[in-house]
């Protein structure tokens, strides 16, 4: 693609199509189509106005294409969504056509008009800026985008399964991964559950599955105790600094200790812990990783119940899910009795409450240290909590359970055949309203039972219903683990939610807006196992497809100097906050020695500080020159589309 | 289209949203793959909703770029209207026969322009608009559809002729023959999606026999951008309905039906529907009769309490019943498990049942992938390989492997095309070892 234009001519655009989309009744529904196509016409250099009801779909981009091939514009704008939806729809449509792809110009009247605005507001506004896109349009030049070489290498940054699973996709492609993990361990949280629900497979025979291929591929190398330290360069191209440090004094000392409790060798599965896959660093070191393009696998955390949530912390009665879990999965070891024991305690009564650190509602539920509610659903607790429920009434029959929920989420496949299940087993299942949760108290009444729980139970209409009982384990919900400093460090997207936010969850589901950085498993959503390592793949062959080719292809707009106009001062060079984009070079004009500002386009990424500081005007981002910003503005106020009382 | 045997890296059996997306995936690696669809046009379900949750994107403007972008795509070829004989692998081969069902339209000599469709005189309920309106008895399925190819409905046609006569480019052929063809390739993907949940199977919801009960893909075309009357009404009489009643359930988690398992996607597609119907008769009163409101996804529960926001009620309770009542309306007999209880009876003017997903096909006769209890394709590895099947080199993606909402079924479809590629590349070094 790079080669094919260069003998097209650097000309004005004569011929500017406008293509107009209705977005079914996205966009039609608010602006008056017809009106703007109409004023359309009166732009200087439109040719050809027409609208579509969904331009984006083949009959609508071979308008273009058949206007494009038969000459009939050189020049194209089309008004529909956002640019970040479509634009390299529309590019790719006119390079299809044997046009350049960037004489396209993209006017977004939906986000930006008919989705804020209404009636003659909407249809004026959708006007200019349709009549602004068209102008700048007009000042449009073929353009190549540069091809720069690309790293075949990936760094995935997490060693639970996701990081596992897209480390390993990679590699059987013949990439090269690095794969970083903070803990000495993999296998993540994954490592530290005991059987997998619905399947009941042992989590350590699924995490070794993935660990000891991920051990004995060669393509992969593994550095544990590392975190990433520093971080720069773009998508083909990025360059790390990794930091291999010996874990702090009180950091994973639980899971060192079960280590030397298991005497598992390296490589070898640790219950509740995780595969160690080499030894404990007892210096720093730091290494340069140069890579193409980065997979992010940095998981959750499970939500840590408030001091007094359900008398969390205050009873040591009161536990979490993942801690039950664990405790069941020592208990096996020592053998079970008819009667679950928790350390030591018989628990003759136990009551296991849903939704604890998810789907909190404003007004409700108390927002955590940092003001924030978790308002999302976690996904996987109503099945992880039915399996336990099930588990236990299997295993140690006298053991009753008490299940309240607010709603039961067995979704997955597979999962309601687990609710159907402990149902079959006599747990008592009890619905409450977010608005009264079960109350959990000190049993001041009769029997030895340490805790009472109390709830209005919507399922026997508002029945009061009150029990004692030894044991409460909330079901707590996945946050987002803490990365902030990569967040800070490559500028990512985070939701509202905390978790990391994809550019489009059905066109791009495993992207970030940085191009060349994908998401992998709960970093971006809770998920469960099997959805974990689906998205940790699809995570891979994105990657696999970026760096397929040896190289990658950048967005040609960047810095440009004329050179006629530069006189070397310099300015343009300290107003870049990209290191190494600017940079003053001697050249030779006209038989003399001179200094001259010169772009590395790889590096330049368009900011126009540059342009702004030029004392000369001698420097413009390609494709956003100043001239298209003032043909722009001109035409916005122009009245010669528009009377300019109806701004 | 030739008899000739037709070599491929990849087959991707449907071409609805997960096929596509894992033969976008394959192809953007250099792999050469086909599509094959049994329906007229590529972009499965996904094409046919009016919006989608939790974004209110309209489904087109995310469906048809990656219907194109495949269609476009040099290391992609879509077969259409075919039908899967037998899916065999043989030798490290995978050989799939296929039949190309007739059009009766000559495909490569179409060109789309509906001249065809704008003679025939013969007028056929519209399947694609919920049956709400019209059609012809040869057409362009929809106005996005690809390829843009006329089909002929021989059992409505009426043979007079018209269509051949105004055809510009001779493309009407009468006597088209079903063609059988075979495409090798060396590794397959499944992503034969679903139906919905037959009603018949329901006789207690009255479907047929109450006009006002739709289902809720019907509703999805009355909220449609070009729907069949640009507005929400109701058929019976053409009333814009005043009260709206979404019945959950019906036909998941239902052990009446055979279907026990939950569907995944009623839910929130419910909640969607009953936000826009919010905007469309903004003076209804919507209500959603459920068991369990499952809002699992990303976003999904923030939308859920949305749409409480904005009024629409919750009902939990399933509903036991369904008959038709005075002038049009619908009485719901349920059991109400709100704050009194008891059984009772709602009446409303416009029911909307929230059918459940089925599996889209039967692998019995055709290859030997084994299905589990719920008939979609097994899967044996689910946790740590969610796409693998029993047959090597087989993967399966999307709703073909038990239900799925979108977003899930495009990350599981990238999924599977990476265990494709891998499979690929293991492949090939084993050869050229």
């Amino acid at each position: 693609m790079a080669d094919d234009n260069k003998d097209k001519k650097a000309t004005p655009g004569q011929k500017v199509g406008v293509y107009v989309c209705h977005c079914g009744g996205n966009i039609s529904d608010h602006v008056a189509i017809e009106e703007v196509c109409k004023n359309a016409e009166k732009i200087p250099g439109v040719i050809k106005v027409q609208d579509n009801a969904f331009m984006c779909s083949d009959p609508g981009q071979d308008l273009i294409m058949e206007d494009i091939k038969n000459g009939v514009v050189d020049r194209v704008v089309v008004a529909s969504c956002a640019p970040g939806l479509h634009e390299s729809t529309f590019r790719n449509a006119i390079s299809r056509a044997g046009g350049n792809p960037y004489i396209y110009e993209h006017a977004n009247i939906r986000e930006q008009v008919s989705w804020v605005h209404h009636g003659d507001q909407a249809t004026n506004k959708a006007t200019r800026l349709v009549a602004a896109a068209a102008a700048k349009a007009k000042e449009l030049q073929p353009l190549d985008p540069y091809r720069v070489d690309a790293k075949k290498h990936v760094t995935v940054i997490g060693g639970g399964i996701a990081g596992l699973k897209s480390a390993l996709d990679l590699a059987h492609r013949g990439i090269d991964v690095t794969l970083v993990e903070k803990s000495p361990f993999l296998g993540g949280w994954t490592a530290k559950w005991d059987r997998a629900f619905p399947t009941d497979d042992s989590v350590s025979e699924l995490v070794t599955a993935l660990a000891s291929e991920v051990l004995d591929n060669k393509k992969i190398t593994i550095h544990t105790c590392s975190q990433i330290t520093a971080f720069e360069g773009f998508i083909g191209n990025f360059k790390l600094t990794l930091t291999e440090q010996p874990p702090g004094s009180d950091a994973y000392q639980d899971d060192i200790k079960r280590w030397g409790a298991s005497e598992k060798a390296f490589g070898e599965f640790i219950p509740l812990v995780g595969i160690c896959p080499a030894s404990i660093p007892e210096t720093t070191t730091t290494h340069e990783i140069e890579t193409g393009a980065l997979v992010l696998a940095t998981g959750f955390k499970p939500y840590e119940p408030r001091y007094g949530e359900y008398r969390y912390g205050e009873s040591e009665e009161v536990i979490t899910l993942p801690e039950l879990i664990r405790l069941m999965a020592e208990n096996r070891k020592k053998g079970v009795g008819d009667t679950l024991t928790v350390n030591g305690r018989k628990i003759r009564n136990v009551a296991m409450i849903h939704c604890v650190g998810s789907r909190q509602i404003p007004g409700i539920d108390q927002p955590d240290a940092k003001g924030k509610l978790n308002e999302y659903c976690s996904r996987t607790c109503c099945s992880a909590t039915l399996h336990a429920a099930g588990m236990i009434r299997e295993v140690h029959p006298k053991t009753r359970v008490f299940d309240f929920y607010r709603d039961i989420r067995t979704y997955g496949r597979g999962q309601e055949e687990l609710y159907e299940d402990a149902s079959g087993k006599k747990v008592v299942f009890f619905r409450f309203e977010a608005e009264a949760p079960p109350e959990v108290s000190r049993n001041t009444g009769s029997g030895d039972f340490p805790l009472n729980i109390k709830v209005k139970d919507t399922l026997t209409f508002d029945e009061e219903v009150e029990m004692p009982v030894d044991l409460v384990v909330l079901a707590v919900g996945m946050e987002s683990n803490d990365i902030s400093d990569l967040v800070e460090m490559m500028k990512i997207s985070v939701g509202v939610d905390g978790f990391l936010l994809e550019v489009h969850p059905k066109l791009r589901p495993v992207e970030l807006a940085q191009s060349g950085i994908l998401l992998a498993g709960t970093c971006q959503a809770p998920f469960d196992m099997g959805e974990t390592c689906a998205a940790a793949s699809a995570a891979a062959v994105k990657a696999s497809a970026i760096l397929g080719r040896g190289y990658v292809e950048l967005d040609p707009f960047v810095a440009e100097v004329d050179l006629n106009k530069c006189n070397g001062t310099g300015a343009c060079v300290n107003a870049c906050v990209h290191e190494g984009a600017l940079t003053l070079v001697e050249m030779d004009v006209n038989g003399e020695k001179v200094m001259r500002a010169q772009v590395n386009p790889a590096i330049c990424t368009g900011g126009g500080s540059c342009v702004a500081v030029c004392p000369e005007n001698a420097i413009n981002i390609k494709g956003w020159t100043l001239k298209q910003y003032e043909d722009m503005v001109d035409m916005i106020v122009s009245d010669q589309i528009l009377p300019s009382e109806m701004a | 289209m030739s008899t000739n045997k037709i070599e491929f890296d990849a087959l991707v059996m449907g071409g609805g949203i997960a096929g596509l997306q894992t033969a976008l995936d394959l192809a953007d690696q250099d792999f050469k793959v086909a599509i094959v669809e049994q329906d007229a046009t590529i972009g499965g379900k996904m094409i046919r909703l009016a919006k989608v949750f939790p974004t209110l994107d309209c489904a087109s403007c995310i469906t048809t770029p990656k219907m194109s972008a495949a269609a476009h795509h040099p290391n992609i070829t879509i077969f259409t209207y075919c039908e899967l004989q037998s899916l065999k692998r043989t030798g490290g081969e995978i050989t799939a026969r296929v039949t190309q069902k007739p059009r009766f339209v000559d495909e490569i000599k179409c060109i789309g322009c509906r001249q065809c469709e704008y003679a025939c005189p013969v007028y056929v309920p519209d399947e694609e608009q919920g049956g709400f309106a019209a059609r012809k008895a040869i057409c362009v399925p929809f106005s996005t559809a690809i390829p843009q190819v006329a089909l002929m409905d021989v059992e409505n046609c009426t043979l007079c002729g018209k269509c051949a006569k105004v055809c510009p480019t001779d493309a009407v052929d009468y006597f088209q023959k079903p063609d059988d063809f075979t495409l090798t390739a060396k590794t397959a993907i499944i992503a034969t999606g679903f139906d919905f949940t037959p009603l018949e199977d329901k006789q207690q919801y009255g479907y047929g026999e109450i006009p006002n009960v739709i289902t809720a893909l019907q509703m999805e075309r009355l909220l449609a951008p070009h729907g069949p009357y640009n507005r929400v009404l109701r058929p019976s009489d053409g009333m814009e309905p005043d009260s709206i009643a979404f019945i959950q359930c019906a036909g998941s988690r239902d052990k009446s039906m055979g279907v026990s398992y939950c569907s995944r996607v009623c839910c929130m597609y419910a909640i969607k529907q009953a936000m826009l119907l919010s905007g469309a008769v903004p003076m209804a009163d919507i209500a959603i009769y459920y068991m369990d409101i499952r809002a699992f996804g990303k976003g999904y529960e923030q939308f859920y309490q949305n749409s409480k926001a904005m009024g629409v009620e919750f009902i939990k309770g399933k509903v036991a019943t369904i008959d038709p009542g005075e002038n049009g309306s619908v009485t719901l007999h349920y059991e109400d498990q709100g704050a009194d209880g008891g059984v009772k009876t709602a009446e409303h003017d416009l029911v909307v049942l929230s059918l459940g997903m089925v599996a889209g096909w039967n692998p019995e006769g055709v290859c030997n992938l084994s299905t589990g209890n719920d008939a979609f394709i097994k899967t044996i590895r689910p946790k740590i390989a969610p796409t693998l099947t029993d047959m090597e080199g087989v993967f399966v993606a999307g709703v073909a492997a038990g239900p799925k909402d979108i977003v899930d079924s495009i990350v599981e479809a990238g999924a599977a095309a990476m265990e494709a590629s891998n499979y690929l590349t293991k492949r090939a070094r084993k050869l050229a070892a």
